[in-house]
């Protein structure tokens, strides 16, 4: 059935608002905190296709909106029979349900919904539950190696058989829990959510009738189809490549590499990820199984929606995309790669998507943000016995600059956009004297618009034997770049006792043991700038000075802005300007720089060809073999300092040999 | 008490609320039991002319004299709009060390997760304005780090040299400890000339950013409005009129003029809480508790919801993009108004809003140069509202240059053949209908309420005309359209009681000697009511204290509040409390209470009812009315003809000069002894 340009609109908002009803139904019946404070979860319509015709917009995860229930469901008629009213199917298991989960704490839902029995659309709900088993309390560890050691993996299986629960898989996620009756409370409140988006769906097939609600899948995401190819046809055609780094793995010192091609062509757009890194031996690898997956396109749906903001939100804004995913690399890896950090990754997907549709939009997308989410926890013995565990502060930076605009300073919504946490809440809970939460100055990269600074946090500690926990550091080393002759932004750090004889600089934490008086200070990165810093109006500079922002000697180291009692010195501008140089195009920063020099692009992008030709098992160790080797030629500060050309020759002419033995 | 006992003197009783176009005007008359209605032009440069030459004309229009008013109050937008227009007063910030940042950093949230472009909000203290002190407490309200003479010096001396209006005070943790604060806000204030509002002496509650807030717009707005009130005052004594003056706030009640300077924060939503407190009242009088109210202006549409004949309160609210912590009545915005804009998109779908034609330069309809079609222009087309009727004849509309503007949009999304305009025109109230009841449907699930449940309640220029529409959609049986609709706001001003509210943050398990000690805290918030009503108008007989707790289990990371009032057994009450939301009760996990509120509340005067000025429902005219793709004619009548015990079956439309109800077919419309229309389903 057609459905004319007054019923699309109209339909389109109702089918909206009935998912963010079922949002805010779970999240008023959830009881765990990933659903009451972080609002870890979504809900959505799908279609006979099973793809979202109908996604939250004001709640709950916001990235979620490309992922695809058919194989689940397809799954469990194949294996469990056709679906029944009342029949609910529950996964977790990012492999078996085809990347619909894609780290095992998701537990995700989904409900024929029927109508004269036939069904008409399936409702979907996921929670992030507190813990489902594995190796760790909450399921989730860096260190994770393979799927097995990250909890219970749930196949699609009828969790609910014609409105009643399967005893035998109660029986067995109770007993695979750390935490049982959270999750069943969290599963209660998804089947609470699902039960309203079955009522809301009807009561729309009584105001609209049935043949209607059957056409409005289609319907709606053609028109999102529509919109995306619209917006799309404005870029300019061709192939654009980026590629970025991850510090590291988690378990190592070698650098995680991503890389992307796009290719747009009338209205299309085509990802490809050769050229990205195998697949990890710890948990950051993104279960994409082959798809255009959600995290793997996040960022182009923002893009369409931030030149478009009246596209509906759902998969329809996909269509017009293609991907491409090697089998056995960090962004498709196989079967027992482990999962459970995977937004790691997905961090710096977004910046290489970023990057790459920069180069043909460069008036459109900013420079790199800062690029990390460290939710900073601190676990502190109770006198009582046990211990209180509780987050400080979820640390994130700034985002980048862009033509024409300085980037957020001390905010960033890129992968989540989480409330902080009072410091005055914190302090009542916790044994924690919070002495700087601020901004970080010089941090944002120069550049004619500069980026977003980063932040700091310092706290003093006052419990003997408090653990410090902080993970999902990244950017210590490989700084967010700058784009268009703007500078990196500064990278992160950690500082223990900073200025005081016990100070100690530390790299990247997972648990860290500290006593009562000690301080601990984290810095995140500070985003990337745009533009040449020299071109940055000086009454600019000055402003960031006296705000506070930038330092005066920065004004005038990076910006050739001299000034004298507060007032801007043309002369000696003048002349620190005209001195200046000038960057173009992206400024990824001295560390990167040297890496590249060693480790260059296309030596890069020959390695992970070779390395996914071998057999999966051999991959980890020929990889791990040919970087220690490498490395081995370079002092211990590389990349972080630069090395002499001999050096950096000895070691490029090892690495030609290692891959020609590959 | 009052005056009324003698007599004729200070009769009359003035509500009086600005908004962006009309200043309304509601006079209740304690002798005859009349209410009157008068509207004025605004003059947004200095609205306080508009209030006094609308007062005199109206005064005069009624035969009275400025000598008959024995009560005024009034509700004033001037600081919401300073603050939304970033146009208040330069102030300054003193924070804590270490806290510098703290209106750059907020709460870390941007506006949106999925626009590249978005932009924080611009902080109200620019960084270069915030100075630092050496000054903090602990979690239990010690001075850990006291600021020495020299330190007190410096930072006076830094902020005189910022040629500053006026100042806040922040320290870390002073929540705790409001008092100490204070004292070091005088010792600041003895060394400068400059005031200086303690953030904790204002608002002693926990989060110290949302305090820093409130202390921050406090000072922002102070200058202006105390500039206003002071024309205001020195005006309406020129003017004759010695009655008190009392000030809206947007707790639903109000506060004398000295409290209003002293904490404008307090007045800037007054005018939608006026709104509800009116709707409020007058369901009670028909006997109903469970209400909607949906009030549509101009550019938007607003909704409360009161349940058991209470408002709800909120104690967190966006005002321009900042978060405000006061108690305020809950008013939520649900989609478009009058003038919001109807257009096609370049797929050729249908759109409605966001983007308003306001007042200026308004729907096409109203000839000040508006191209597009809006919200109002459809009501024309549909045969909703009569062009040459509008404003009671006072603004006559160009209908024919709606019906073409509508025309070209039914042209974008493809319309053929005839009534496009009226088609296309139903079809974006369709769409608005959707877009309100969907945000409607949020808000109720939010609270775990069924809307079927309600009466809807519409004020405003365009509330009587929409809410038909929207009951339909959102499956509501009932409509209560008030005689005063097109006022409410000015309405709900005149009947306001007064009322403070007052906070403090406890954070302790709740047990017996937390509860006692939280008893001892709640006597002296209501000590300090007292007082304060005292201050404001003496002899205020009929006092009402409203007593709640926000509370939680031990460990979980939301507060629930929960009304105190009548409770012994404050744990079970945060347990039923708990069940009824959210489904279950938690009996193993300790009570924890966090923040205590106590609200002290002066009943106003009671107003006189209004009553059903006409008799029976003369019809006056017929007219076609469009209903879902056809004309039906409908029978057209005089609000003030209609007569208590009237019918009105629809399909029909009832005029008056502030706005205009439509009763759709399958309804009909009742008119109680108070003038209301009631509007139901028609039994089928």
């Amino acid at each position: 059935m057609n459905i004319d340009p007054v019923l699309l609109e109209i339909l389109g908002n109702k089918v909206a608002s009935v998912t963010e009803e079922m949002c805010l139904t779970l999240q008023r019946t959830g009881r765990t905190l990933y659903v009451k404070e972080t609002a870890d979860f979504a809900c959505a319509l799908a279609g006979l296709d099973g793809r979202f015709y109908a996604y939250p917009r004001s709640i709950g995860v916001s990235g979620f909106v490309g992922l695809e229930c058919l194989p689940a469901i397809q799954s469990v008629v194949e294996t469990q029979g056709a679906l029944e009213p009342g029949d609910v199917i529950l996964t977790n298991d990012p492999y078996r349900s085809t990347g619909l989960a894609t780290h095992l704490p998701d537990l995700h839902v989904i409900e024929p919904f029927f109508h004269d029995g036939q069904i008409i659309a399936y409702g979907w709900c996921f929670v992030h539950c507190s813990d489902v088993g594995g190796r760790v309390a909450s399921s989730i560890s860096p260190l994770n190696t393979e799927i097995f050691q990250e909890g219970l993996r749930i196949p699609p299986v009828k969790l609910m058989r014609k409105g009643e629960m399967a005893p035998e898989v109660k029986l067995f996620l109770d007993a695979n829990s750390r935490t049982p009756e959270a999750n069943m409370g969290d599963i209660r409140a998804m089947l609470a959510a699902l039960s309203t988006g079955r009522r809301r769906v009807a009561q729309l097939v009584g105001q609209h009738g049935v043949e209607t609600l059957k056409s409005a899948p289609e319907a709606l995401m053609s028109y999102a189809a529509g919109k995306a190819e619209a917006v799309l046809r404005t870029f300019p055609a061709g192939s654009y490549r980026f590629s970025d780094y991850l510090d590291d793995d988690a378990a190592s010192r070698i650098p995680v590499r991503l890389a992307v091609t796009v290719e747009i062509a009338d209205g299309k757009v085509h990802l490809d990820f050769t050229g990205s890194d195998p697949q990890v031996a710890t948990a950051m690898n993104i279960p994409s199984c082959g798809r255009p997956h959600a995290w793997l396109t996040l960022r182009m749906l923002a893009l369409v929606q931030t030149l478009d903001h009246s596209a509906p939100l759902n998969a329809g804004l996909l269509r017009p995309l293609s991907i491409y995913t090697p089998l056995g690399s960090l962004v498709n890896p196989e079967e027992p790669a482990a999962t459970g950090v995977r937004h790691a990754a997905a961090i710096r997907v977004n910046d290489i998507l970023n990057g790459a549709f920069g180069l043909a939009l460069p008036d459109v997308l900013p420079a790199a943000a800062s690029g990390t989410v460290i939710p900073i926890v601190m676990s502190e013995p109770k006198a009582t016995g046990g211990r209180i565990v509780q987050v400080i502060e979820p640390l994130i930076g700034g985002t980048g600059a862009r033509r024409g605009h300085d980037g957020v300073d001390g905010r960033d919504s890129g992968i989540s956009n989480l409330a902080n946490n009072p410091v005055e809440t914190v302090e009542a809970e916790l044994g924690v004297e919070v002495l700087h939460y601020g901004l970080r100055p010089d941090s944002g990269g120069a550049g004619q618009w500069r980026g977003g600074c980063g932040m700091e946090l310092s706290f003093k500690v006052l419990t003997d034997g408090s653990h410090v926990l902080g993970r999902g550091m990244e950017r210590l080393m490989f700084r967010p770049w700058g784009q268009a002759g703007g500078q990196p932004g500064q990278p992160g750090s950690l500082v223990i006792n900073e200025g005081a004889p016990r100070e100690r600089r530390l790299g990247k934490i997972d648990i860290l043991e500290v006593q009562a008086g000690d301080t601990v200070t984290f810095r995140t990165p500070g985003a990337g700038g745009f533009g040449n810093p020299m071109q940055r109006a000086a009454e600019a500079v000055l402003a960031d000075v006296q705000a506070g922002f930038v330092t005066a000697q920065a004004a005038r180291r990076d910006y050739g802005v001299a000034l004298s009692d507060g007032k801007i010195d043309l002369e000696a501008t003048t002349e620190l300007r005209q001195a200046a140089g000038s960057g173009e195009g992206t400024v990824f920063g001295p560390e990167r720089d040297a890496w590249d020099g060693i480790f260059s692009p296309t030596a890069m992008d020959r390695l992970n060809a070779a390395l996914l030709a071998l057999p999966l098992s051999q991959r980890q160790a020929r990889r791990r073999e040919i970087f220690e080797t490498v490395l081995a030629e370079l002092p211990s500060s590389f990349p972080r300092n630069a090395v002499s050309q001999a050096q950096a020759e000895t070691a490029r002419k090892k690495l030609t040999t290692l891959l020609e033995t590959l | 008490m009052n005056n009324l006992e003698n007599g004729s003197a200070g009769r009359l009783r003035i509500g009086i609320d600005v908004g962006g176009t009309f200043t309304d005007f509601v006079m209740t008359d304690a002798v005859t039991g009349r209410v009157a209605l008068f509207k004025e032009p605004s003059t947004p440069d200095d609205p306080s002319r508009a209030l006094l030459e609308g007062l005199q004309k109206f005064l005069a229009h009624e035969g009275m004299q400025p000598s008959d008013v024995g009560g005024m109050i009034h509700g004033t937008t001037i600081g919401l709009n300073a603050i939304i227009q970033r146009r208040g007063a330069t102030i300054g910030l003193v924070v804590t060390k270490g806290f510098r940042d703290i209106l750059e950093i907020a709460r870390c949230r941007m506006p949106s997760s999925f626009d590249l472009h978005a932009a924080k909000e611009v902080p109200l203290v620019p960084r270069a304005r915030v100075v630092e002190i050496d000054a903090r407490f602990d979690r239990d309200g010690t001075l850990t780090r006291a600021p020495s003479e020299s330190e007190l010096d410096r930072v006076a001396t830094e902020l005189n040299a910022l040629n500053l209006d006026a100042t806040a005070l922040m320290l870390i943790n002073g929540y705790a400890a409001p008092e100490a604060e204070a004292r070091i806000a005088d010792a600041l204030a003895q060394r400068m000339s400059l005031p200086i509002s303690s953030a904790a002496a204002i608002w002693p509650e926990i989060r110290e950013y949302e305090r820093t807030l409130v202390a921050c717009l406090n000072a922002y707005i102070q200058p202006l409005m105390d500039a206003y009130f002071a024309r205001l005052t020195e005006g309406l004594e020129r003017i004759g009129v010695t009655a008190p003056l009392l000030i809206t706030a947007s707790n639903g009640g109000s506060l004398s003029v000295g409290s209003a300077v002293a904490r404008p924060i307090e007045t800037i939503l007054s005018g939608p809480a006026s709104g509800v407190m009116a709707a409020v009242r007058q369901a009670a009088q028909s006997g109903m508790e469970n209400i909607i109210t949906f009030d549509m202006g101009g550019t938007s549409s607003d909704m409360a919801v009161a349940t058991d004949g209470t408002a709800g309160i909120a104690t967190r609210t966006d005002i321009g993009g900042l978060p405000l912590v006061l108690p305020v009545v809950d008013v939520n915005a649900i989609g478009a108004g009058g003038g919001s804009i109807v257009w096609a998109d370049a797929q050729g779908v249908l759109k409605v809003g966001p983007h308003s034609a306001g007042a200026h330069p308004g729907p096409v309809s109203y000839g000040r140069g508006g191209l597009e079609p809006a919200v109002t222009d459809c009501f024309i087309a549909m045969g909703y509202i009569d062009p040459a009727q509008f404003g009671g004849g006072a603004m006559p509309l160009d209908g024919a240059a709606a019906l073409a503007a509508l025309e070209t949009v039914a042209g974008r999304v493809g319309m053929e053949g005839e009534d496009i305009a009226a088609r296309l025109a139903e079809g974006a109230l369709a769409v608005a209908s959707a877009g309100m009841a969907g945000s409607l449907f949020r808000t109720m699930a939010e609270r775990g309420l069924d809307p079927r449940d309600f009466v809807l309640l519409p004020f405003g220029g365009a509330g009587p005309t929409h809410a038909n529409l929207l009951a339909e959609e959102i499956g509501i049986g009932r409509i209560l359209v008030p005689q005063a609709a097109g006022a409410y706001c000015a309405m709900g001003a005149a009947g306001a009681d007064l009322r403070r509210d007052f906070v403090r943050s406890l954070r302790t398990l709740l047990d017996d000697a937390s509860a006692k000690a939280a008893e001892s805290t709640f006597a002296a918030m209501e000590a300090e009511g007292h007082a304060w009503l005292e201050g404001e108008l003496p002899d205020v007989v009929d006092r009402r204290v409203e007593r709640s707790a926000d509370m939680r289990y031990a460990g979980q990371a939301y507060e629930l509040r929960v009304s105190l009032d009548g409770v012994e057994d404050w744990a079970e009450a945060f347990h039923h409390e708990h069940e009824r939301i959210y489904g279950f009760r938690d009996t193993v996990a300790p009570v924890e209470i966090g923040t205590i509120r106590l609200a002290l509340i002066g009943a106003g005067q009671p107003l006189a009812a209004s009553v059903a000025t006409g008799d029976g429902a003369p019809v006056k005219a017929r007219r076609p009315l469009f209903h879902k793709g056809t004309w039906l004619m409908a029978t057209v009548h005089e609000r003030g003809a209609l007569g208590a015990g009237a019918q009105i079956p629809g399909p029909a439309v009832v005029e008056q000069p502030e706005t205009t109800t439509v009763i759709l077919p399958n309804w009909i419309g009742s008119v109680d002894a108070h003038g209301n229309i009631i509007i139901e389903r028609a039994p089928a």
